[in-house]
């Protein structure tokens, strides 16, 4: 075979399986998505950033929590050391609490919790003996008891 | 404008500040020609600049540390420039059309990325675990953050891992006067654009034609395995990059060119040790392609010179690393589990669930990219970035035997993406087997 002729070939072959291969790339574009990605980012583009974490994935598992979350963050005194919060003990809920209070340290239920930190309770129940600092969306921030 | 418009204008100014920087640095590491590849490396350049300049400001307090070091870049680049022969592209043959077409697939590819990308605030596990979550501590503390390294109960944000991205996070943040971690996706399309820009550059230096180089890039921005809103905001997008450029200058010094490419592997070796683990494996992997090379005589580098243009950089910064941040150990693995009786079982598990996982459910693109194998023909450095891949790949494959929640979990949560950010490798080699003959 004729070296112009191996080239075409060769061409041909690697025409036959390049195309294919980009449509089954393509086709992993779904238009369904795009479409709700397009209605999502057109509802939130205008809102400030936490609304649009608000809307988004990572908050999906449980939003009522990172609203309280957001709303402790606005309400934390000036000198904490860090935040102890009291709320669902998942692998989301532990990477959200250290994303959203960052810089300062915050963990769920930390055991015992470090002195100067401040306590933000999930929900309605509040542990005896800690003292009210203020009350939050679905929760309240607390000085742990000594 | 909308709070995201105004974010996204200030990130898109840091970013392209940046990148012009390291655009204009880059004399130093690549020749004039072809442009595409310098232009690529700019952003490497500039964003590795950006995180050095925020460690050194967090380590002594240095904050104008960025400026010294762009002016450092600046004079070297000026005062050592790469002096090569330019590049002669091989000349156009054939019709235009088949160029067009698979340029616009490439430009669609970034474009439907970037939408990936950009939809929503950055929320993959790792991203809030890990990378976002240092990024975000980095920028907004004053004076360090020693409980994340320190503090046993941030043992999940791993602080054995490089620093690199979070660091890069927090220097655009400062850059842009805000942490908007919707916005500061805007990186990661510019990471797969800069990406491109070196395949095609590297592709078309090494004699393939502009139709090979635009179908090569074109079915890389497609891939949906790398390029994914999930991994956006976690290493394997910006690891892909560096890795890609670490196997090009690879190639060029196993072939001994005198266009830097001894420069390009001691950069390119310190991003990806910065960047991520896998980043210093695949260093380790081409230490010992270049030993194997040089003792089978079947590469004119020097062997010597270029180990250490490798090895020297990537254990810099493990070991800066180590004495700043402490010496950590690997979380997710036992190496214990070596001498285990359990092992022949364990591998076996990860390579079951690694073929039920990724192999079979992608059968049919798998099948393509072996008929594109097949139909190239073998050429030498091709040939080397292939094997440098299925190296990587035995590797991947055989470390979740040594995972400490199981073989399954580690297949199921990190194999596939840590392989799939080889694809820019897997696909410069690929095309290399299509380079003129």
């Amino acid at each position: 075979m004729s070296v112009i002729a191996r080239i075409h070939l060769r061409r041909t072959a690697a025409a036959a399986s390049a195309v294919p291969l980009l449509f089954v790339l393509l086709a992993a574009n779904r238009p369904g998505e795009l479409e709700r990605r397009l209605a999502h980012l057109a509802h939130y583009a205008p809102r400030p950033l936490e609304v649009r974490r608000l809307g988004g994935s990572s908050t999906a598992f449980d939003r009522r929590f990172y609203f309280f979350l957001e709303s402790a963050r606005r309400k934390l005194p000036e000198d904490v050391a860090g935040v102890a919060v009291f709320g669902p003990e998942s692998e989301q809920a532990r990477n959200l609490v250290a994303y959203q209070f960052a810089p300062l340290p915050a963990v769920v239920r930390p055991r015992p919790i470090p002195a100067g930190w401040i306590a933000a309770v999930y929900g309605p129940v509040r542990p005896p003996g800690w003292r009210h600092v203020a009350d939050v969306s679905d929760g309240a921030l607390m000085w742990p008891a000594p | 404008m909308t709070s995201f418009a105004v974010s996204l204008l200030r990130f898109a100014a840091a970013i392209s500040f940046v990148w012009l920087l390291g655009y204009a640095m880059t004399r130093a590491l690549l020749p004039v020609r072809p442009r595409s590849e310098r232009l690529g490396w700019g952003l490497a350049v500039g964003c590795a600049l950006l995180a050095v300049g925020k460690a050194i400001g967090f380590a002594i307090g240095v904050t104008s540390a960025f400026t010294l070091l762009v002016a450092l870049g600046l004079f070297l680049s000026i005062r050592f420039p790469v002096r090569a022969a330019p590049e002669t592209a091989p000349p156009r043959a054939g019709p235009r059309w088949p160029e067009i077409l698979w340029g616009v697939a490439a430009v669609l590819g970034v474009l439907l990325y970037a939408f990936h990308a950009l939809t929503e605030p950055m929320w993959a596990g790792d991203y809030l675990a890990i990378w976002g979550l240092k990024g975000k501590a980095f920028f907004g503390a004053s004076e360090g953050v020693p409980h994340l390294f320190e503090n046993p109960a941030f043992g999940f944000t791993h602080p054995e891992y490089p620093v690199g991205l979070p660091l890069l996070y927090a220097g655009l943040a400062s850059l842009a006067r805000r942490w908007d971690d919707h916005a500061m996706a805007l990186l990661f399309p510019c990471f797969l654009a800069a990406t491109l820009l070196v395949l095609y550059g590297f592709l078309r230096r090494r004699g393939a034609s502009a139709a090979v180089a635009l179908a090569a890039a074109a079915l890389l921005a497609n891939f949906q395995g790398l390029y994914s809103a999930f991994l956006t905001g976690m290493a394997e997008v910006p690891l892909a990059f560096a890795f890609l450029l670490l196997a090009t200058s690879l190639a060029d010094a196993w072939d001994a060119r005198s266009d830097g490419a001894m420069r390009r592997v001691a950069a390119a070796s310190s991003i990806a040790a910065a960047t991520k683990n896998e980043g210093l494996l695949l260093v380790v992997l081409g230490l010992l392609m270049t030993w194997a090379l040089a003792w089978k005589g079947r590469t004119r580098a020097r062997a010597g010179r270029l180990s250490l243009a490798l090895v020297v950089p990537a254990a810099l910064s493990a070991i800066v690393h180590r004495m700043v941040l402490g010496n950590h150990p690997l979380r997710d693995f036992d190496l214990a589990l070596l001498g285990s009786p359990e092992l022949p079982a364990r591998l076996w598990e990860g390579l079951s669930a690694f073929f039920t996982l990724y192999v079979l459910p992608q059968w049919a693109g798998l099948l393509l990219l072996a008929g594109l194998l097949l139909a190239g023909r073998s050429v030498p450095a091709g040939n080397r970035l292939l094997l440098l891949c299925a190296a990587a790949v035995a590797v991947y494959v055989a470390l979740p035997a040594l995972a400490v929640q199981g073989p399954e979990w580690l297949v199921t949560w990190s194999v596939g993406r840590t392989i799939a950010a080889l694809a820019p490798v897997a696909t410069a080699a690929l095309a290399l087997r299509f380079s003129a003959e």
